[in-house]
């Protein structure tokens, strides 16, 4: 096939991908509200088919470039959005059983797609020099990983936020209602609250399941394990566009802003992963650190690429 | 008590406090923070380390403000005193925490675990029937431990065990902040023992590695030995390829590498992400230009024959900037009144013609028959610069236009004949060459820093990943044989470790040969 029906099929594929995303969004929030089984499972379902699409509309890109199909920010964001819906299945739903949380992370892809296919869009093409080597492609890719996984974690972080407060309302009234001790019983000092059975002498879970979505103690917990499992990822990630920076600029680091901005996003999630390991910050201030990354890795991987000078913006 | 001794307690006590503060956890945490704040305002404000130019433009058209963050050293952020500062204390905290936690660590590796009491009362809890007696059911379960690579303490006085697992958590922890300790050390030396700066090559020409020979400032370290190795570097070829879009394709710069005494060591296409390493320097393709050929006759007297560098001008909103032409100067200090040449390149004549007829511009992807419009100035020169010309002191007396091969009359303007004799001096368009910039350095701290990313990525996994278990086991005569008491609890990843507790359990009375323990008699309990 030429290059020119590769192209076609990446785009068309890209669109089934991006509508398939944006009806199994509807289907969660719609399992959300209404509860069924059923729902659920035609949701995940197309969540699934849109994958699907997605990985067509990457490889066909690449067919087309005839190169790896990471080389530029539209091709970024069509693997960003992918790993993070692929990511909600296989973390969120797969290992923690956690079904209410999908509508959240399929907004996200949509919303990186409908960006990446609005402002984004390029035509596939050969990379620039200073992009064709091959550590490049490995940071690249890590980048890309690290992001997803942090987005996801960034996303469950503002749920938790969220849940949270519903649970701390719902404490007050209680205790309003009756002046029996709810809370007690001690964090160990080690370890972060752990998943649900487990969580019996964590605040918030004594009561009643407050609201849809799962309990706060839960949501910190996935978000952190989603965190610690992004943040060697971005470790290397840093690592290895050291490694290429030496190669192609003859400095591993320079303070060039996407190297500082990818140095503040490692920073803040370093401190949240202290704080989590420090009496009082534990928590909603924890969360609240993720949250600050949260935002740190998008100017990372929006503002600084779009509108900040450096030696990457030819990375457009 | 006086207020004398209250003092002096004081100072005593505000630097232990000054001491545990560092320690703490909340310490670093904050000036992790405090550093992560410190780099946006760095990305933020132009830099003139990454951008001299955006910063002075920015001094221009902000003065009070562009003022006082000048004071504030926010122009060179990572280079500020402020700046430095947050990392030393963060590294004086990281120290601080580390050597206690480290000798901590190592007793605790060779201690041996600690025996428990009453075995029930931990969080996790079986039993199980064996037809061993004690003793041998416990060096069953010691076994079954060893080879899941517990750490095993057998009970000298009763049949009973204690066993951990999971050092490498706090281990790998600690050799990743230990490794950022590395990273330090290697920065410092390889900055401070190393230079870095630039070398301008025309084609044909060899450079030399000597002080005198770059090209603008060179960056030393402190502690540079001022020793450079006096290699050199020959440029054959220089070639670069861009695509219909403007958008480079490839440059290479195919060199001979020569050693001090002149011998040629190799031949290697230096492009980007190919540097070229030699003598402990690492050579990378930087940039590159267009260099005519010129020459400069006055009579019979040739007073000026090289290649000049020119430089790409700034090309405005909206015109690429390969349609830009290139620039350079060349200076006669020697003639009376003294003579400076404005020279303004057009590598492509097609594209140039086209701007005349329509005025829009057009990309020069390659050369083709090249030419150049030419001002001379007479007066005196002021500038001593060799790239840029200041004319208030000179007046214009010619310009025109000069292909490559043709010779032309500076007194006049025109262009002259073979053999034709001038006015005035001529100039002479000989011939077009590029030439290549190169950055050059030299960092010996690249593989100390090298080494401490991999240990920090090696420290990383276990510190994030693994988990630490305590379990204990006890046999007690039954009738049977003997009753297993195991007790446990896990540190991390608690809810995992119910199932693999029962498993554990089901493992440590399978005494090879026998089945599995009789499921009546099993008892777990988990609370
Ligand atoms: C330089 C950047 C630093 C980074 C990227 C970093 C990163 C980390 C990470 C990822 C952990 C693991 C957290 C966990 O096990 O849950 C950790 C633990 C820890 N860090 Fe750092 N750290 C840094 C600097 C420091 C400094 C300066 C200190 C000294 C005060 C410090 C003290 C600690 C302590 C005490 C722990 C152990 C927490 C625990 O095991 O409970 N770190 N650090």
């Amino acid at each position: 096939m030429t290059t020119l029906e590769w192209a076609r099929i990446s785009n068309d594929a890209f669109n089934v991908a991006l509508f398939s995303y944006l009806a199994a969004m509807v289907g969660y929030f719609a399992f959300l509200a209404f509860g069924r089984d059923r729902i659920w499972k035609i949701a995940r379902a197309v969540a699934f088919a849109g994958l699907a699409a997605n990985l067509v509309s990457i490889a066909a890109r690449g067919l087309a470039a005839h190169r790896v199909p990471w080389g530029n920010m539209y091709e970024y964001s069509c693997l960003l959005a992918l790993l993070v819906v692929a990511g909600y299945l296989v973390i969120v739903e797969g290992v923690y059983k956690q079904r209410a949380l999908g509508g959240f992370a399929l907004m996200f892809s949509v919303l990186t797609m409908a960006v990446a296919v609005s402002f984004l869009y390029v035509g596939p093409g050969p990379l620039v020099p200073a992009l064709n080597s091959y550590w490049i492609k490995i940071h690249v890719q890590a980048a890309i990983w690290g992001s997803s996984l942090f987005a996801l974690g960034g996303i469950v972080t503002i749920l938790y936020l969220f849940q949270d407060r519903r649970e701390r309302v719902r404490i007050d009234v209680l205790r309003a209602e009756q002046p029996a001790p709810i809370m007690g019983g001690s964090i160990d000092m080690h370890a972060p609250p752990d998943l649900v059975g487990d969580a019996s002498d964590e605040p918030g879970t004594s009561l009643e399941r407050t609201g849809v979505l799962p309990p706060a103690a839960t949501l910190d917990l996935i978000a952190y394990r989603i965190i610690a499992f992004a943040f060697p990822i971005w470790t290397f990630a840093v690592i290895a566009g050291a490694i290429w920076a030496q190669e192609a600029w003859g400095r591993y680091w320079g303070w060039d802003p996407k190297e500082t901005w990818s140095f503040i996003t490692w920073t803040i999630f370093a401190g949240y992963l202290h704080a989590r390991a420090t009496s009082g910050w534990r928590g909603r201030k924890s969360a609240v650190i993720a949250l600050v990354g949260f935002v740190a890795l998008l100017i990372t991987y929006y503002a600084v690429n779009l509108w900040i000078v450096g030696l990457h913006s030819y990375a457009k | 008590m006086s207020s004398s001794s209250r003092s002096r307690l004081s100072v005593q006590q505000s630097v232990a406090m000054v001491w545990r503060t560092l320690r703490s956890m909340r310490t670093a945490l904050i000036l992790l923070l405090l550093l992560a704040a410190a780099s946006v305002v760095g990305s933020l404000i132009p830099q003139v380390p990454n951008s001299p130019e955006r910063a002075a433009q920015f001094l221009d058209t902000h003065p009070l403000l562009g003022d006082l963050y000048l004071r504030a050293g926010l122009f060179d952020v990572f280079g500020s005193w402020w700046f430095t500062l947050i990392t030393v204390l963060l590294f004086v905290s990281l120290i601080a925490c580390l050597i206690p936690r480290t000798r901590a660590t190592w007793r605790a590796l060779r201690a041996r675990p600690i025996q428990a009491r009453e075995i029930d009362a931990f969080r996790h809890y079986g039993e199980r029937e064996t037809a061993l007696t004690p003793d041998e059911a416990i060096e069953v379960a010691r076994r079954t431990l060893r080879r899941r690579r517990f750490r095993v303490a057998r009970d000298p006085e009763r049949a009973a065990l204690a066993a951990e697992k999971g050092a490498l958590r706090e281990t790998g922890s600690l050799l990743f902040h230990w490794a950022f300790i590395l990273i330090l050390v290697g920065v410092v030396y390889g900055k401070g023992t190393g230079f870095s700066g630039f070398a301008l090559v025309v084609e044909g020409d060899t450079w030399i590695d000597a002080q005198a020979n770059y090209d603008g400032q060179i960056r030393t370290g402190r502690f540079f030995d001022g020793e450079f190795t006096g290699v050199g570097l020959h440029l054959n070829e220089f070639e670069s390829a861009f695509r219909e879009t403007g958008q480079p394709m490839d440059f290479v710069s195919r060199v001979e590498l020569l050693d001090p005494s002149g011998t040629p060591i190799r031949s290697q296409d230096i492009r980007v992400n190919h540097p070229a390493k030699i003598e402990g320097i690492t050579i990378y393709q930087s940039s590159f230009g267009w260099a005519p050929v010129i020459r400069v006759a006055d009579g019979g007297r040739v007073i000026f024959d090289d290649a000049v560098p020119f430089s790409r001008q700034e090309a405005p909103e909206g015109v690429p900037q390969l349609a830009m032409p290139w620039r350079g100067v060349v200076k006669l200090p020697s003639l009376r009144p003294q003579v400076a040449i404005d020279l303004e390149l057009w590598p492509d004549s097609r594209a140039f013609l086209e701007q005349l007829r329509t005025g829009t511009p057009v990309a020069m992807l390659t050369s083709f028959d090249p030419v150049m419009r030419y001002t001379v100035y007479e007066g005196r020169l002021t500038d001593p610069s060799p790239v840029s010309l200041d004319v208030r002191l000179m007046d214009k007396t010619a310009s025109g236009i000069v292909g490559a091969g043709t010779r032309a009359d500076l007194a006049t303007g025109k262009l002259l004949e073979d053999g034709a004799t001038p006015v005035g001096p001529s100039v002479t368009f000989t011939d077009l060459k590029q030439y290549s910039v190169f950055q050059v350095a030299k960092d010996r701290g690249v593989p100390i820093v090298l080494v401490a990313a991999i240990l920090i990525l090696l420290g990383l996994l276990p510190a994030l990943y693994s988990s630490r278990r305590k379990v204990w086991v006890r046999a007690v005569p039954s009738e049977g044989g003997a009753r297993l008491q195991v007790g446990g609890f896990a540190l991390q990843r608690k809810v995992q470790f119910e199932e693999e507790f029962d498993r554990l359990v089901d493992a440590l009375a399978q005494a090879p040969g026998h089945g599995p323990a009789d499921a009546e008699r099993e008892k777990v309990r988990t609370r």
